[in-house]
């Protein structure tokens, strides 16, 4: 680090416009450029653009041109299903490329990996990568989270920066208007959601609010937090979690019990979109711009943007609202950002330059190679003001900075990079930083499940029965939620219904790949 | 090539004689071949569908029986005999989904064969050319729009806040119910959505075997002083039996194959208890949680139960209709 800092100072120190002199010492190859496959289909971004500038970039600075052959792309950004799919019809057609980036690659990885599909790391990034070495050396967490069950490494993660994701967000001009507190407890929560929905805060006469509404159904079922319970380990939708040590599943417990038999009453009572399994993704635009929605959780940065309505709707504001304390008093945020992704590139097993693109990853682990995945190129997107990269005013005027990040080849989630937070809070609205100190100030975050790597018997049992067992848990957490069943008559059918289904076997499964990769 | 004399002769060679070996027998048929060749163009892009779609995937169904891997391949892979049928057979919802298979295929052919024939029988009583084809082409257009188009429309329509048929329901004070989210009524609307979409481009055929029946029939019972309802009943009906007997079987066939696309899109976890078949199940399974060979050992139970369902409704037709497949 201490030698890159200083390649850096002196390249600040010479004329921008001559960045040749500090970029021989990120050159990988010499000579004609190093040509490498690569396959990448993620979230943010379907394929690789040989056009981006930060492609452009870096092949300029290593001397490393990657090329795209992605296959199977899926341009759905709303689910990470149908990344699986392309990298299961990457590995059928029996070409594997140099370099794979994808969403939930990580379970992909470590199940072929093994049988030689994908390179293992730990000596290439232990002989080649001394950025990369020196930032796992000082995180050991990541190199447990992200191995496999034969303890070796197959991709480098994409680790996000920052701690809050997801917040409960409120009319606080609806509060005002009906003259009511900040909701301080889940009874206050009811109340004020009741207030919603009988008084009629849109003033149009009709009871047509929508006290709490999703874009994302399972976000209704993190409220029986509020009792509780849990919806989720981690930042993934039904996760397991770590309880006392022990992997258990949110959906078995008591907490849970508790909190779907209250939101089924309060579902019965209106007090929830009546439409939140069917509404989809387009809920909170729709809700919010008809002044129909009350409160919802979600995203910071991208629902404090709603605020933008007030020029539409009167007296508009939507604000962050600390999560109400729970039946036993504790206020709990239960989504955050997990600090590693399953996410990020792996090299292909037939690679015949396994040094060079380990080089090349770490490259991304340079202080140069950090700020291109972060904020794009130098005198194009950003600005070094006091050492520290500031987007150009036209670039963030241009619309979504995350969005127009990803058109330009930053902030990719197939790309194994250290996101520096510091790219999101220059766009962050004020809304989004009050509501992230409200958060900071209450400390109410909880450590998440990082996910385990299965061995081949232990995946056998997991592939086997976790898709029953899962579809058997949100066939029943639904039919409850809307009155089709009583959870309290059928709870005790439903433990044996599980344990019937393997739930007992896959939670001892991903106990013993929990305590394998977790005691050392 | 040869030259046409030969063909010739050996065309007009007796039956009796031409069964004698197999060389001969090839020799004929190489013949044969040589002088329709232009049908038998015709029959190659077929025959090429077939294999290329249908046979070479066979190929694959082996791994059904085996522990697959993408990587290994199929043939690299290790066997596992009946494993997966096993699990298979041990897991409710796979055999809730073969239930739920049955049944909506039962209302489907309950309530969604005839009404293509229901459809094509009261077209041919409309007597005014025009009105007769503007209706027509309006029960035609559903035929030609995506599933996905169609869901929307029927989750739009049953919606609880928005809805045309909870609006309706609401005029006669009857509260909204939210259809897509309640077991009971997820194969009526399935069902219903079904015909709406495909009895009136199912009815075509049936138009077609009823342009069919000789009019020399309908004069005579004119003659006789036959109503026209007598004669839809004695005369238009029984001429298209055989059409409809070989619908039926074909349809028959297709009893385990559900259109799940509309099921997938129209289906929630609320609604698995009566919506889930046995292909979406595999699509779960299979393509969502990459079980590969779990999923086939599904389809290909699938595939069995609808052939051995051909087979039995082939032989019942053949024996009490003289109409049949083959």
């Amino acid at each position: 680090m201490q030698k890159l800092l200083l390649t850096t100072v002196i390249a600040a120190g010479m004329v921008t416009a001559m960045p040749a002199i500090a970029n021989d010492s990120l050159k990988i190859v010499e000579g004609d450029p190093l040509e490498l496959t690569i396959q990448m289909n993620h979230a943010r971004y379907p394929v690789y653009e040989e056009s981006w500038p930060v492609e452009q970039q870096a092949r300029e600075w290593t001397n490393v041109h990657l090329k795209d052959v992605t296959v199977g792309a899926n341009i759905r950004n709303d689910e990470n299903s149908g990344k699986t799919e392309a990298l299961n019809l990457m590995l059928a057609t029996g070409k594997i490329p140099d370099i794979v980036g994808s969403s939930r690659i990580k379970d992909f990885v470590n199940q072929y990996g093994p049988e030689g599909a994908f390179m293992p790391l730990n000596d290439l990034i232990e002989e080649h990568a001394p950025n990369m070495k020196k930032f796992f050396d000082e995180k050991p967490e990541i190199k447990s989270a992200v191995s496999a069950a034969d303890g070796n490494m197959y991709y480098i993660p994409y680790l996000p920066d920052g701690k809050y994701g997801r917040a409960f967000w409120i009319r606080t001009d609806w509060l005002n208007k009906l003259g009511l507190d900040m909701p301080e407890t889940f009874e206050d929560y009811e109340k004020v959601l009741r207030a919603f929905k009988t008084q009629d805060p849109n003033g149009n006469g009709e009871a047509d609010e929508v006290p709490y509404f999703a874009r994302q159904w399972p976000e209704l079922i993190r409220l029986v937090t509020l009792w509780d319970g849990r919806s989720s380990g981690s930042d993934t939708y039904h996760d397991f979690m770590v309880q006392d040590g022990k992997i258990q599943h949110p959906y078995a417990g008591e907490g849970y019990r508790e909190g779907i038999k209250n939101l089924a009453r309060w579902y019965d009572e209106g007090l929830i979109d009546a439409e939140i399994f069917t509404r989809g993704s387009s809920a909170r635009d729709f809700l919010l711009s008809e002044n129909l929605g009350g409160s919802t959780h979600d995203w910071f940065a991208s629902t404090s943007g709603y605020n933008r309505l007030s020029s539409e709707i009167d007296g508009f504001e939507f604000k962050a609202m600390a999560p109400p304390a729970s039946i036993s008093g504790k206020r709990v945020e239960e989504h955050r950002r997990i600090p590693i992704k399953p996410d990020g590139w792996a090299i292909g097993g037939t690679n015949k330059h396994p040094v060079e693109t380990i080089k090349y990853f770490d490259f991304w682990f340079t202080e140069e190679g950090r700020r291109l995945a972060n904020f794009g190129v130098e005198g194009m997107h950003y600005d070094m003001v006091d050492g520290k990269a500031i987007f150009k005013q036209e670039f963030l005027d241009a619309g979504p900075v995350n969005r127009s990040l990803y058109q330009v080849g930053s902030q990719l989630q197939g790309r194994g990079y250290f996101q520096d937070y510091g790219y999101e809070i220059q766009w962050s609205n004020e809304f989004a930083l009050e509501g992230i100190k409200l958060y900071d100030e209450g400390d109410y975050l909880i450590d998440q499940f990082l996910g385990v790597a299965f061995n081949a018997d232990e995946q056998k049992v997991y592939d086997r029965h976790w898709g029953s067992v899962r579809d058997y848990m949100l066939e029943r957490q639904q039919s409850w939620v809307l009155g089709n069943g009583d959870v309290e008559a059928e709870w005790d059918d439903y433990t044996a219904q599980l344990d019937k289904l393997g739930l007992s076997k896959v939670i001892d499964v991903m106990n013993s790949a929990y305590a394998r990769q977790y005691s050392q | 090539m040869t030259s046409g004399s030969e063909n010739k002769r050996s065309q007009n060679i007796p039956v009796a004689k031409r069964k004698r070996s197999l060389k001969s027998r090839l020799q004929w048929f190489a013949d044969h071949v040589r002088n329709h060749w232009q049908i038998y163009l015709m029959l190659l892009p077929t025959i090429v569908w077939f294999m290329v779609f249908l046979y070479k995937p066979m190929y694959g169904l082996q791994i059904a029986f085996k522990d697959y891997s993408i990587f290994r391949g199929v043939a690299n892979s290790p066997w596992v005999g009946w494993e997966h049928f096993q699990a298979l057979f041990s897991n409710d919802q796979f055999i809730r989904a073969v239930s739920n298979t049955i049944k909506i295929s039962a209302l489907n052919l309950l309530f969604g064969f005839p009404a293509p024939i229901i459809l094509a029988l009261m077209f041919n009583e409309i007597l005014h050319a025009t009105y007769k084809r503007t209706a027509q082409t309006i029960v035609y257009l559903p035929h030609f729009i995506s599933s996905v188009i169609i869901a929307g429309i029927v989750i739009t329509a049953f919606s609880p806040s928005v809805g045309i048929v909870n609006t309706i329901l609401g005029w006669f004070g009857i509260d909204s119910i939210y259809f897509l989210t309640k077991p009971e009524w997820f194969r009526p609307i399935f069902v219903g959505t079904g015909i709406w979409q495909e009895a009136g481009f199912g009815s075509i055929v049936f138009l077609a075997a009823i342009a069919g029946v000789s009019p020399s029939l309908y004069e005579s019972a004119v003659v006789d002083g036959a109503s026209r309802w007598q004669m839809m009943w004695r005369i238009t009906l029984p001429s298209i039996l055989p059409t409809i007997i070989i619908m039926l079987i074909i349809r028959i066939g297709n009893i385990m194959e559900v259109s799940f696309e509309l099921i997938i899109l129209l289906y929630q976890p609320a609604t698995y208890s009566t919506a889930d078949v046995v292909n979406t199940f595999v699509f779960r399974q299979g393509l969502q949680n990459g079980q590969y060979d779990f999923a086939a050992a599904a389809g290909l139970f699938n595939a069995v139960v609808a052939f051995v369902l051909v087979m039995i409704a082939n032989t019942l037709a053949r024996r009490y209709s003289r109409t049949s497949l083959w």
